[in-house]
């Protein structure tokens, strides 16, 4: 398949839902990545942080063929070896997980990678090393992810797009009554986890968000 | 790889029993006292620093001594180690192979004669079964003992290395059973002298024949 790499990625970037076992409230990924794309998820990760790496193969071949039918970008988080045994899209590292230069390394070039960085200066290493499009965040307080730090706002948000040339998703306590700022601020989409994955109706919450998403990227071309 | 040349004392690390500055430093008298397996397993450190260490490893690991790294794929692949090791629930060996390529290493740890020989069937040089004894490094798990490794020994056509509670005293005990090797964490690790301790594995292992199992 072609590779995501390029002037698509920026659409494939709207709306990123990412999978958190915790959150889903025992429905399966399968299910909750299903409504997501049903809603108008543009980009699914796999984010895998406890038990065997085999259920992480398991669920990730499911969703690899869902995304694959659905023409939706596969990323995988942090394990580049779990990315190439699904033929993922992408993976995306953080700044504690292999390093970008070694990651393109890995993949070739035609995986995208993603990044998230702290600091500009990482945005712009991260860049020059082969990154491919940035997670920028938590732009708002969070309760997904304790270790993630404090928010960070906006004005990083901006401060970081404003510094490289690839694009960049805003993460963190993001929901549709927020996504338009986050746009506004020069993110190209938005990440997702608790709003759509802990949602009642998964497939509503997706909807909202793109829709928001969509309308503020229209007012910004 | 030819059963004959998998490693038969390996070294499983452990961070929380010895610090990795200090296993650097322990390096090069564990390889000379005949460990001729280093396994980096590292639960829970993150990939940047996994791969910080494997550096530091494939630095100082010289032949006929392999670096095998735990479970990661992409942190064996970017050090260059000699093979992957991989947990029960780990990657498929196919994959394993399809990126590692041609003269590398791929093993499993197994806990179950069905689990050996599912991966002998997909492709394992050998296997690590335990725990045979009791251990500390897995407060709570019952010894398998001797009966069971023998089991699985002879149900395999390769290497079986057993691990859990062995000391040197109890290595001719389980090469007894046909078992390949043994792997260690705390007997030599947490020993009062490393180097002495594998040396005391080595002759035990040594001062068995190698049996009938690969003539």
């Amino acid at each position: 398949m072609a590779s995501w790499r390029g002037m698509r990625l920026r659409d494939a970037l709207r709306l990123y839902v990412i999978t958190d076992r915790a959150l889903a409230r025992g429905r399966s990924e399968r299910e909750i990545v299903h409504q997501a794309i049903a809603g108008g998820a543009t980009a699914i990760q796999l984010r895998w942080k406890t038990g065997p790496l085999s259920e992480a193969l398991r669920v990730g071949r499911e969703l690899r063929e869902l995304c694959s039918r659905e023409g939706v970008l596969f990323v995988v988080n942090d394990r580049v070896d779990l990315a190439l045994a699904l033929d993922a899209d992408g993976v995306h590292v953080g700044v504690s997980d292999l390093p970008v230069a070694e990651t393109r390394r890995l993949v070739g070039d035609q995986v995208v990678i993603g990044f998230s960085p702290e600091t500009v200066e990482q945005a712009r290493e991260a860049e020059a090393a082969g990154a491919d499009y940035l997670g920028v965040g938590p732009v708002f307080p969070t309760v997904t992810k304790p270790d993630a730090g404090p928010a960070v706002g906006l004005e990083h948000v901006q401060r970081i797009a404003a510094a490289v040339r690839i694009p960049v998703v805003g993460i963190g306590g993001i929901t549709a009554e927020n996504a338009g700022a986050v746009i506004r601020a020069g993110a190209v989409g938005v990440a997702v986890i608790s709003a759509v994955v802990g949602a009642d109706d998964v497939r509503l919450a997706a909807m909202q968000l793109r829709s928001v998403v969509d309308a503020a990227r229209a007012e910004q071309s | 790889m030819n059963p004959r040349s998998v490693p038969r004392l390996h070294l499983i690390t452990d961070l929380t029993v010895c610090s990795f500055a200090r296993l650097c430093e322990l390096l090069p008298k564990l390889v000379h006292a005949g460990v001729d397996a280093i396994h980096l397993r590292a639960p829970g450190v993150a990939a940047g620093d996994l791969w910080e260490m494997a550096q530091a490893l494939r630095r100082r690991i010289v032949p006929p001594a392999l670096l095998l790294v735990n479970d990661r794929l992409d942190v064996a692949l970017l050090c260059q180690a000699d093979g992957v090791h991989l947990p029960e629930g780990g990657l498929p060996v196919h994959v394993v192979r399809n990126h590692l390529g041609e003269g590398r290493v791929v093993g499993r740890s197994v806990h179950s004669l069905e689990a050996a020989r599912t991966a002998a069937a997909e492709g394992c040089d050998y296997v690590i079964y335990g725990n045979v004894f009791e251990t500390a490094s897995k407060p709570g798990a019952a010894a398998r003992g001797l009966d069971a490794l023998r089991e699985v020994v002879n149900a395999l056509r390769i290497p079986v290395i057993a691990i859990g509670g062995i000391t040197p005293d109890r290595v001719p005990a389980v090469r007894a059973t046909g078992a390949h090797g043994v792997a260690v964490i705390r007997g030599i690790l947490a020993a009062d002298d490393p180097a002495a301790a594998a040396r005391a594995y080595r002759r035990a292992m040594d001062g068995v024949s190698d049996g009938w199992r690969f003539v």
